[in-house]
C-alpha cells in the first residue's frame, strides 16, 4: 500500500456543495489533483482543474491516475467507485457517508478481485502535512511532525489535530478510516503502516468505543506495535441505536430484546486497559499524554544506544 | 428501522412466504367485523421482543373474549411501548417450530444465513442449536440448502425450508435489510410451513431509496426530523447540543455526562443535508431546542471553514437579537449582502425572552470580531477552548437553578 505524494488524483462528484472548496484545499496541500468528474459539466473548469463527464475521459487525458476521491451522494457511491475501478484507479477514498451496507459489500468484493484499495465510506481521507491531502481533512489544522493519527471519528479529527498543532505537536501521517458500519480498511493495516513509517514516533488512535474494530486494534497493538499508542474514544455515554456487531450477537440481542444491547463500550475500554494503551476522557489532555509518551521513547532510545 | 410484525408479514406475502390469514385491528370495534373465523390469536404490534411472555399475545374463542383481550392488550405497554395496532390471526397447530434469519454481519462484512431447528420462545435452546452459513460470495440457492442440512433437516423439508430462505434472501437484498427473521416457522408433518412471526429491520442508510417502505417510518417518533438527532432525555434534559459533526457531538456529550450534566439531546448539522443549508439547519435546530421543556443552556460546537463560522454567527445573532434588543435599535439592521440565510421569523410572543436560554458557543475559525461586537449585549458565552465551553455550559445549568 503505497501513498506517494506525487500520485495523480481525481475528484469524483466535484459538484458536491463543498466540492470546489475541497479541491482547492487538496491542491494547496501539494496534492497533484489533475481533474474532476461531474456528469454534465464536462469541458468546464472548476478550482483550476478540468472537469470530465466520465472517469475514463480523465484517464485518457492524463494517463494513469492513482487515486480518486469520491464525494458523490451516498446512493451513487457504488456506481462511482465501480467506474473508477473500471478505469484502472487502484486507490479510492470514499468521503460520502451513509452508503447502504449492501452497496459496500458489492464494492468490497469487487475491490478484492481487482486489487483496489478502499478507504471509507465516510472517510475524511488521508493527509501528510505539506505533502499530500486526499479527502476533506482541514489542512490548516495540521502541521508536519511526529504524531501519526488513525481516526475512526469524523471531523472531530480536525479539532483534535488543531489542539495538537497548537501545542507544538505536528503530525507525520493522518488517516481517517470512515464512520460507516462497513468500511474498506481497518486499524491493523494502518497501525502497521505507521509502525513502519520513519517520521512517526507516536500513534494517536481516535476511536468509537462501541465498535468491534477498536477491540481488534487494541489486541493488535498489544501484540505487534512497538511505538507508543495513545487513544481517545468518543461516544462512551451516547445511546446509540446501531450495534455493528457479528450476526450471533445481533440475533441474541434481538431475541432477548427485553434486556437489550450488551455493553460493548465496557468491553472496548477493558481491551485498551489490557493492551496498556493510555485512554483519555478529556481530549485537551492529549498533548500532555503524547509528550509523556515521546519522552519515554527517547529515554528507551538512550538506554538502547 | 424495525418494522412491526404485520408490516413484515406484508413483505413476506409479496415474495411468497406463506402467512396465515390475518387482519389488523386499530380499535376494539373492528373485532365485530372480523373476517377470519374463531379461534383467533390477538397479537400486540410492538417492536420489543418477549411480548408473548408478558401477555401481549392472547388466544380467543369468540367476539366477547376477543374484545376483552384486545382491550387488555391495547392497555399493556411492552418495554414502554403501547401498541397502536393489534394483529388478529388464525390459529395454527404446528408439529415443530424452526428459526430462520438472515443478518448483516458487520464483522465478517457480509450477510449470514442463520437457522435453528429449535425455534420458538426458548431462546437458550434456540441459540444452542443455531447453524450458520456465511455468504462470502454472492448468494445461490445451494447456500440455503446447506443451511437446511446443517439444521439437521432431511427429505422433503430440505427443499421446503431452503425455498423459504431463498425468498427471505430475495427480500433482504431487494429491500436493503439489516435483519430478516422468521421465528417461529411453523412446520406440519405433511411438510406445510407457515411464517408465524417475523421481524424485519430495514437499514437506516438505505431507507430513503425505498419510498414504498419509508411510508411505515412516519409512525416513528422523531423529534428532530429532518435534522440528525442524538437522543437524550427530551422531558427533563437541561442541556442541548448543536454540533456540525457527529464525532464532535459524541465528544461533547461524553464530557458533559462525565460531569453529571443532563442532556436533552444533540442536533447534528450536516454539510451535505438533503434539503436544508447549514444556516437553515441551525435556525431549525434553535427552534427545536425551544420545544425542550427543561432546557437551561445550549452548547453550540462548530468546526469547519471560515464561511461556516460566519454563517453560524450570523444566524445566532439574528436569532437572539429580536428577543433581547428593542426593535428600534439600529444595531439590529444587518448588512444586506449577508442576508441570504435569513427567513421570515414568526411573530414574537409576549414575554418570550424567558424562552431564550443562554448559548455557549465554540467557533474555532473565521473572523468573528463583528460577531462578538454584535452579540456583546446578548447571553452568549463565546470561547474557542472546549474545556472552557464545557465548564461554562455546566455552570450555566447550576446558576439557573
Amino acid at each position: 500500500m503505497k501513498w506517494q505524494p506525487d500520485s495523480k488524483v481525481l475528484l469524483q462528484g466535484i459538484n458536491h456543495p463543498l466540492g470546489t472548496y475541497y479541491a482547492t484545499q487538496m491542491k494547496d496541500s501539494g496534492t497533484q489533483l489533475v481533474a474532476g468528474v461531474s456528469v454534465g459539466q464536462g469541458g468546464e473548469v472548476l478550482a483550476d482543474i478540468p472537469i470530465f463527464d466520465l472517469v475514463e475521459e480523465a484517464v485518457n487525458q492524463f494517463g494513469i491516475i492513482e487515486m480518486s476521491v469520491i464525494l458523490n451522494p451516498a446512493y451513487e457511491v457504488l456506481d462511482a467507485a465501480l467506474e473508477a475501478i473500471a478505469a484502472g484507479i487502484k486507490q479510492l477514498i470514499i468521503v460520502s457517508s451513509g452508503v447502504p451496507p449492501l452497496d459496500m459489500i458489492s464494492l468490497l468484493r469487487k475491490a478484492e478481485t481487482s486489487h483496489t484499495f478502499i478507504l471509507g465510506s465516510g472517510s475524511q481521507g488521508l493527509l501528510i502535512p505539506d505533502k499530500l491531502s486526499v479527502g476533506t481533512l482541514d489542512i490548516s489544522s495540521y502541521s508536519p511532525g511526529k504524531v501519526g493519527i488513525i481516526s475512526h471519528c469524523d471531523a472531530l479529527t480536525d479539532d483534535i489535530a488543531r489542539e495538537l498543532t497548537q501545542a507544538g505537536l505536528g503530525q507525520s501521517f493522518v488517516v481517517s478510516l470512515g464512520t460507516d458500519g462497513l468500511i474498506g480498511s481497518n486499524f491493523e493495516q494502518w497501525l502497521q503502516v505507521l509502525e513502519e513509517d520513519e517520521q512517526t514516533e507516536v500513534i494517536l488512535l481516535l476511536g468509537q468505543p462501541n465498535s468491534h474494530g477498536e477491540i481488534k486494534a487494541a489486541d493488535y497493538i498489544a501484540s505487534a506495535i512497538e511505538k507508543p499508542v495513545i487513544a481517545y474514544l468518543a461516544g462512551r455515554y451516547a445511546t446509540l441505536d446501531k450495534h455493528f456487531g457479528d450476526s450471533t450477537t445481533i440475533i441474541a440481542n434481538q431475541l432477548s430484546q427485553v434486556f437489550p444491547v450488551i455493553n460493548s463500550v465496557q468491553k472496548t475500554i477493558i481491551a485498551f486497559e489490557k493492551a496498556k494503551i493510555p485512554v483519555t476522557k478529556k481530549p485537551w489532555e492529549l498533548p500532555s499524554l503524547i509528550n509523556t509518551a515521546l519522552k519515554k521513547t527517547k529515554l528507551v532510545d538512550k538506554e538502547d544506544s | 428501522m424495525d418494522l412491526l410484525e404485520y408490516q413484515a408479514k406484508e413483505l413476506f406475502q409479496k415474495v411468497g412466504i406463506p402467512i396465515l390469514p390475518s387482519q389488523t385491528i386499530h380499535d376494539i370495534g373492528e373485532l365485530k367485523r372480523l373476517h377470519i373465523p374463531y379461534p383467533v390469536v390477538l397479537k400486540s404490534q410492538v417492536r420489543a421482543g418477549g411480548r408473548g411472555k408478558v401477555g401481549g399475545i392472547r388466544f380467543v374463542e369468540n367476539t366477547i373474549d376477543g374484545i376483552a383481550a384486545a382491550s387488555a392488550i391495547f392497555n399493556l405497554p411492552i418495554s414502554n411501548e403501547y401498541p397502536e395496532v393489534i394483529l388478529a390471526e388464525a390459529h395454527y397447530d404446528s408439529q415443530s417450530e424452526f428459526f430462520l434469519a438472515i443478518v448483516l454481519d458487520y464483522q465478517l462484512q457480509c450477510p449470514v444465513l442463520l437457522g435453528s431447528s429449535k425455534g420458538g420462545m426458548d431462546v437458550d435452546t434456540l441459540l444452542q442449536n443455531m447453524e450458520k452459513v456465511v455468504l462470502t460470495d454472492n448468494f445461490s440457492a445451494f447456500h440455503a440448502r446447506h443451511l437446511a442440512v446443517k439444521m439437521g433437516l432431511t427429505g422433503e423439508l430440505i427443499a421446503v425450508v431452503s425455498d423459504i430462505v431463498e425468498k427471505m434472501y430475495h427480500l433482504f437484498l431487494s429491500a436493503d435489510l439489516d435483519i430478516i427473521e422468521i421465528n417461529p416457522l411453523g412446520v406440519k408433518n405433511n411438510g406445510e410451513v407457515m411464517a408465524l412471526d417475523g421481524k424485519i429491520a430495514i437499514n437506516d442508510s438505505a431507507i430513503a431509496r425505498h419510498p414504498d417502505l419509508s411510508l411505515w417510518t412516519n409512525h416513528e417518533l422523531n423529534f428532530a426530523s429532518p435534522l440528525r438527532w442524538l437522543k437524550g432525555d427530551i422531558k427533563s434534559g437541561e442541556i442541548g447540543l448543536i454540533c456540525n459533526s457527529y464525532g464532535l457531538a459524541l465528544s461533547s456529550w461524553d464530557l458533559i455526562r462525565e460531569q453529571q450534566g443532563k442532556l436533552a439531546g444533540a442536533l447534528i448539522l450536516e454539510d451535505n443535508h438533503q434539503s436544508l443549508s447549514l444556516g437553515n439547519q441551525l435556525e431549525l435546530a434553535l427552534e427545536k431546542m425551544r420545544e425542550l421543556p427543561k432546557l437551561k443552556v445550549i452548547f453550540i460546537n462548530i468546526l469547519g471553514t471560515n464561511e461556516t463560522s460566519e454563517v453560524v454567527a450570523d444566524v445566532i445573532s439574528q436569532y437572539l437579537q429580536p428577543a433581547f434588543l428593542p426593535r428600534s435599535d439600529d444595531r439590529m439592521t444587518r448588512p444586506t449582502g449577508a442576508n441570504s440565510l435569513g427567513r421570515e421569523r414568526s411573530p414574537m410572543k409576549e414575554n418570550s425572552n424567558r424562552e431564550y436560554v443562554p448559548i455557549v458557543i465554540r467557533l474555532v475559525k473565521g473572523n468573528l470580531e463583528p460577531f462578538q461586537a454584535k452579540v456583546s449585549a446578548l447571553p452568549i458565552y463565546w470561547n474557542t477552548s472546549l474545556e472552557q465551553c464545557i465548564a461554562d455550559t455546566l455552570s450555566l445549568v447550576d446558576s439557573d437553578a
